[in-house]
């Protein structure tokens, strides 16, 4: 007995030393490492390359322009919408243009994957994304209903669509309700949704009479990181802050319901509390991403696909891997929205949508049983 | 380990354990006992429920099993007692208190259900499939204690699936599946235990291995055990008690050589069968199945049999 127990303590020892042991698994390490490689690479090319040129070296002393980096007011103007000092060109360029635009694209990759991640969890379909539940739809019918019908409201477009989308969410909730949810219930709830507001939606493009607005509509429909600055970091940065520390903590609890609605019920969850609760912490990071991006297509169906292939099946390790992967694949595809076919810039929806394709048809073509988790 | 249920079953279940001090329910850390009273158990798709209005006892410290024919309602009478299922009518009572009074939590601390049909992520490993029987001791915010790892190693050496403890889930046969289960639902240290077929589909070396964790717990006397089984020989010498059911009524109730008789099984399996007492308990061998047409005069003599001592 006395052996067998210290035999026993052997694992024990590994769980016992730290906290946040799971942190340091060599698999995550490295999909942190190569994700943050990406992010580099992307803000390098994103920040060198535009319609005003300039050479590596200027970008870059641009980018460590102390004038800038140390200097209290200029932070004051980029998080808190003050008056912006006196810089040069090439700094201003820099830090007013193109570092927001990566920042945002972070912080969208960020929301989108984690969102993701939680609703194949919620789900527990690996085919959801974080527009299953009604989101994209209802926040795509509140971006063409300001464009087209309301015009004086556009100016709070981005917090219209967001509000949009978590309504639709509550109006999907509401229709699978009874008696509580079920994962089927709520994806068949969500493609009803979908399905109407999508009709309602396309019919308002007839009423558009104006190419730009048409033009608008759908950058707003497929996600669009142009044009966006610090003001979008300032709108976004809040809520996806709220959202990712409450998707780190809810980790745990993706993983108890990954055992199946009975075991997790029978080990003592309030099933439908907490699949309430989490659907909300996803829809919050989907709205914020919606409110700065529109609708990005594939991010959040993708990254937590590639980073459970990476790092298994443990949420904790997921969510944290998201957090990488999705910004990765987010400053990635924004690249190439905004540099190939310079000067004209598509939206980076379009391109996440034509890199997200084929990888998605590789997993199928190479995974036995894709859909469930 | 050696069945020797035949003597075991004539002593009371709290004095199995030997040099045990026989516990009563009063005392600290005494077994729970779980009532359920005239319980009415149905599914949102079905008009009529699947159990109309049945008590049930389940013996503190002891194992108590729920046999019958498929669709018999012993799984959802199981999942009424573990509040997977609202009753329409009647309550479940644990230590005299009403389930539905508890917090899911707290509820899950006292009373483990090993379901019939679990998933799980085939990445996740045997060790961490087994702390998630821990949930309900954690709170939200909470790290592993030493009790958890404790709790986990004693489930785990119990079970007798250390030598899994690092394997992937999903690379386990069945057998080795469920014991991994098994050990999750002992690391969760309730003090009643319901089990839903948990030999069913496996093969004969991972039933007894599964029966032998149940013959411990029930040796153990400090753990109230309900479990609903297939094979009625196995019931027979596993079980306290046995619980007969068919059509959502319990048909019998009472030691196994009260209940495991031809009569019974004539009447509610359907079966022609030979029982013979030995020292492993009745020993059951079927026969032949039983068509609807002699069905009606064996009834009425079968039921005169079993009247007496057995039936409500």
């Amino acid at each position: 007995m006395s052996s067998e127990s210290v035999e026993a303590g052997r694992p024990s020892e590994r769980r016992r030393s730290s906290r946040f042991a799971w942190l340091f698994d060599p698999r995550l390490l490295t999909t942190a490492a190569g994700s943050l490689v990406v992010v580099f690479l992307g803000a390098l090319a994103q920040v060198s390359f535009g319609a005003y040129s300039m050479t590596f070296a200027q970008a870059w002393g641009a980018v460590f322009d102390p004038q800038v980096l140390f200097n209290a007011q200029a932070w004051n103007a980029f998080l808190l919408g003050g008056e912006l000092p006196e810089v040069s060109t090439e700094s201003l360029i820099v830090w007013n243009i193109r570092l927001p635009r990566v920042l945002v694209g972070i912080i969208v990759g960020m929301n989108l994957a984690v969102s993701g991640a939680i609703f194949q969890a919620v789900t527990r379909n690996e085919l959801a994304s974080p527009f299953i539940l009604g989101v994209s739809s209802g926040a795509g019918l509140m971006i063409l209903l300001t464009l087209v019908v309301f015009g004086g409201l556009s100016a709070f477009l981005p917090l219209i669509a967001a509000a949009g989308g978590a309504t639709a969410f509550l109006i999907v909730y509401a229709i699978a309700w009874k008696n509580g949810t079920s994962p089927v219930r709520l994806v068949l709830a969500g493609v009803i949704v979908g399905t109407v507001f999508n009709s309602l939606q396309t019919a308002l493009f007839f009423f558009a009479d104006d190419i730009g607005i048409v033009q608008s509509a759908i950058a707003w429909t497929t996600g669009s990181l142009t044009g966006t600055d610090w003001a979008q970091v300032r709108l976004v940065l809040p809520w996806s802050v709220v959202a990712i520390l409450l998707a780190v903590i809810g980790a745990r609890q993706c993983n108890v319901m990954l055992l199946g609605e009975q075991t997790a019920k029978s080990l003592g969850m309030s099933i439908e509390k907490v699949r309430f609760g989490l659907s909300g912490v996803a829809v919050l990071a989907a709205a914020a991403s919606i409110a700065v991006a529109g609708i990005v297509g594939f991010v959040g169906l993708i990254v937590p696909h590639v980073v459970r292939n990476l790092v298994g099946s443990d949420y904790k390790k997921v969510i944290v891997g998201c957090l990488f992967v999705g910004p990765a694949l987010m400053v990635g595809a924004d690249v190439g929205a905004r540099l190939a076919l310079n000067p004209v810039q598509i939206p980076v929806g379009i391109v996440t949508g034509l890199v997200g394709g084929p990888y998605f048809l590789y997993l199928m073509r190479k995974k036995q049983n894709m859909g469930e988790i | 380990m050696v069945f020797n249920v035949g003597s075991l079953r004539a002593s009371n279940g709290s004095e199995d354990a030997g040099d045990d001090t026989p516990t009563s329910n009063a005392a600290e850390g005494g077994a729970s006992d779980l009532t359920g009273e005239e319980l009415v158990l149905g599914y949102p798709t079905m008009e009529d429920p699947v159990v109309d209005g049945e008590s049930i006892v389940a013996e503190p410290g002891a194992v108590t099993a729920l046999v019958g024919p498929n669709g018999s309602g012993k799984s959802t009478l199981l999942k009424g007692l573990a509040k997977q299922l609202d009753p329409d009518d009647g309550s479940v009572l644990l230590d005299g208190r009403d389930v539905h009074s508890m917090g899911t939590k707290e509820l899950a601390r006292k009373l483990g259900l090993l379901s019939q049909e679990s998933t799980s992520p085939d990445s996740i490993t045997v060790e961490d499939l087994v702390y998630h029987g821990r949930y309900p001791h954690r709170g939200f915010f909470e790290h592993v204690t030493e009790e958890d790892q404790q709790a986990v190693d004693r489930a785990i050496e119990l079970a007798g699936c250390d030598h899994l403890r690092d394997r992937e889930v999903g690379s386990l046969s069945g057998g080795q599946k469920q014991l991994a289960w098994v050990a999750m639902v002992l690391a969760q240290d309730t003090d009643v235990l319901l089990l839903d077929e948990p030999t069913t589909f496996l093969d004969l070396h991972h039933q007894l291995e599964v029966m032998e964790i149940i013959e411990t717990l029930r040796a153990d006397s400090d753990i109230t055990v309900v479990v609903v089984l297939h094979d009625i020989e196995q019931a027979a010498r596993l079980a306290d008690r046995v619980v007969a059911l068919k059509d959502g009524e319990i048909q019998a109730r009472g030691s196994p050589e009260e209940v495991v008789t031809e009569e019974l099984l004539a009447e509610v399996f359907r079966v022609d069968a030979e029982v013979v007492p030995t020292d492993r308990g009745p020993r059951v061998t079927p026969l032949r199945a039983r068509h609807d047409d002699e069905n009606d005069a064996d009834a009425v003599e079968a039921e005169n049999s079993t009247e007496g001592e057995t039936r409500r």
